[in-house]
């Protein structure tokens, strides 16, 4: 029972909702007005679960001295930190969530996080970026082209540059990308289809009953 | 031989400094290379160009702070040419760790063109669910956002009178660290709701939007920060603003940054092959 009325709903309004799509009438569009009001609802309390997941997972982690328990530490105060400033001195301008915790703590550390990237690239680039076959060639060679090209100095360099840059992006990379894509697309409309059809069901989680 | 062998196991901090310095140097003393608009960054600013006055943009801001030096000054020149055209901009966002960037930009650039909130900017906030915020605001603006960011009741709003829905937004520009982003905004502002959709994007997943360029669902693309580069040289080459463009003094840093990891590679497969035809 706890799996057939998920599957049931499931199927129920899946089918309707690829149905209503379709149809322009009152009724339909007022279903369909209905059944987000329930999404947004229900995708709220994903918060709920999203929250109550990762206080147990970092407790745990603490509790059995895992590798970088301590960091757990750091996630839980800051988590809790957070909610108590959001809830009670509000979240919108001037409130100390958003002059302290948001625009001198997040900002700053999510930024740096994300600029040395650019160090751990050329790092990286340099030990393991090698020409050793004609395809990784072909990549070193498309990757220079399209490096020089997005940036002023290859204008500078040759004029033609981020034309050919240009072309890279335009013709080989979407040619791959647009197969990628359809690909994906047929892949997503055939798991879509078992969801609903009750042939796919990871998503109930836990193991046959 | 020794020297390729050294070269090969090069210690990584002398690359993070070589790295460092090439990148500080041109933002202490710029090299004035200089941008030019390509096609992408130019259809982008006709199609916002074109708008008449009075007409509402959505910009949608999709991204946190970690991709914020790459897309805010895109956001920034949007919005500048937006209220230089005398448009009104609608600001929202996909990405709960975006909503402070949104009201940054909605307090900051209003104000440098005597703009005011309400009349001639609204920002709405974030709600979460992706596809239902998107198809309710499809239907119903006020359905999905009763509110805007500040607990104002969008009945209150001038400018909230003549944006229902969608489908009264001409034009919407997502800029966009990732997902959801300008696919979602696709999906449903351009494919179910009819309005065009622009986009700004980190350069790493510019490559992916070009197959929406291509089939005309994308009008224009900001491609990384040499996009918000051009956008921004294209905005004050038209008169709009005369603003500090932080994207364009950013460009000479790019510039050594990509030359610098190239040389690297280059000079890293050099002492590569030399090593192994000595040791074959």
């Amino acid at each position: 029972m706890k799996r057939t009325i998920p599957l049931v709903i499931c199927l129920i309004f899946g089918i309707v909702m690829m149905v209503q799509f379709f149809i322009p009438h009152p009724v339909s569009v007022a279903l369909y007005n209905l059944s987000n009001d329930w999404v947004r609802n229900v995708s709220a309390f994903a918060l709920v679960l999203g929250v109550g997941s990762l206080v147990m997972y970092h407790i745990e982690k603490m509790r059995r001295r895992r590798q970088g328990w301590y960091y757990s530490i750091v996630a839980l105060v800051a988590a809790a930190v957070t909610t108590v400033v959001g809830l009670g001195w509000g979240v919108k301008q001037g409130s100390p969530l958003q002059n302290i915790i948001f625009s001198n703590l997040m900002v700053p550390l999510n930024a740096s996080m994300f600029a040395i990237l650019a160090f751990y690239m050329a790092s990286a680039a340099y030990r393991a970026f090698r020409a050793r076959t004609k395809e990784s060639a072909l990549l070193l060679i498309a990757a220079f082209i399209v490096m020089l090209g997005m940036v002023p100095i290859g204008n500078t360099i040759w004029h033609k540059l981020p034309e050919v840059a240009e072309w890279v992006l335009s013709v080989p990379n979407m040619a791959a990308k647009r197969a990628i894509l359809f690909g994906v697309a047929l892949g997503a409309i055939a798991t879509s289809l078992k969801i609903i059809l009750g042939i796919e069901r990871g998503w109930l989680g836990g193991s046959k009953s | 031989m020794k020297f390729f062998q050294y070269l090969l196991k090069l210690d990584r901090r002398i690359i993070y400094i070589v790295m460092g310095v090439l990148v500080m140097y041109p933002l202490i003393k710029p090299l004035g290379l200089g941008v030019t608009s390509g096609p992408r960054a130019k259809a982008l600013f006709d199609a916002v160009d074109q708008l008449p006055a009075g007409k509402t943009i959505l910009v949608a801001v999709d991204f946190d702070p970690a991709s914020m030096p790459e897309l805010y000054p895109m956001l920034a020149a949007v919005m500048r040419h937006a209220f230089a055209k005398n448009l009104k901009v609608l600001l929202c966002g996909l990405w709960v760790t975006g909503v402070g960037l949104a009201d940054r930009a909605a307090t900051e650039i209003p104000p440098e063109y005597g703009k005011k909130y309400g009349e001639d900017i609204v920002y709405l906030g974030w709600k979460s669910g992706v596809d239902a915020v998107l198809l309710g605001m499809g239907e119903n603006i006020k359905s999905v956002y009763p509110v805007d960011y500040y607990g104002k009741s969008l009945d209150s709003l001038p400018m909230m009178r003549s944006v229902q829905r969608l489908r009264d937004i001409p034009m919407v520009v997502a800029i966009s660290a990732g997902t959801p982003g300008y696919q979602d905004w696709l999906l449903y502002a351009q494919a179910r709701y009819g309005s065009r959709v622009g986009a700004g994007v980190t350069a790493v997943s510019a490559a992916d939007a070009y197959p929406y360029l291509q089939s005309g669902q994308l009008t224009g693309l900001l491609a990384g920060m040499k996009g918000g580069a051009e956008y921004e040289v294209l905005v004050q080459k038209a008169g709009y603003s005369k603003a500090y463009m932080p994207a364009v003094a950013a460009m000479d840093s790019q510039s050594l940054a990509h030359v610098v990891i190239m040389l690297l590679v280059i000079i890293g497969n050099i002492a590569y092959f030399v090593t192994r035809r000595k040791g074959a």
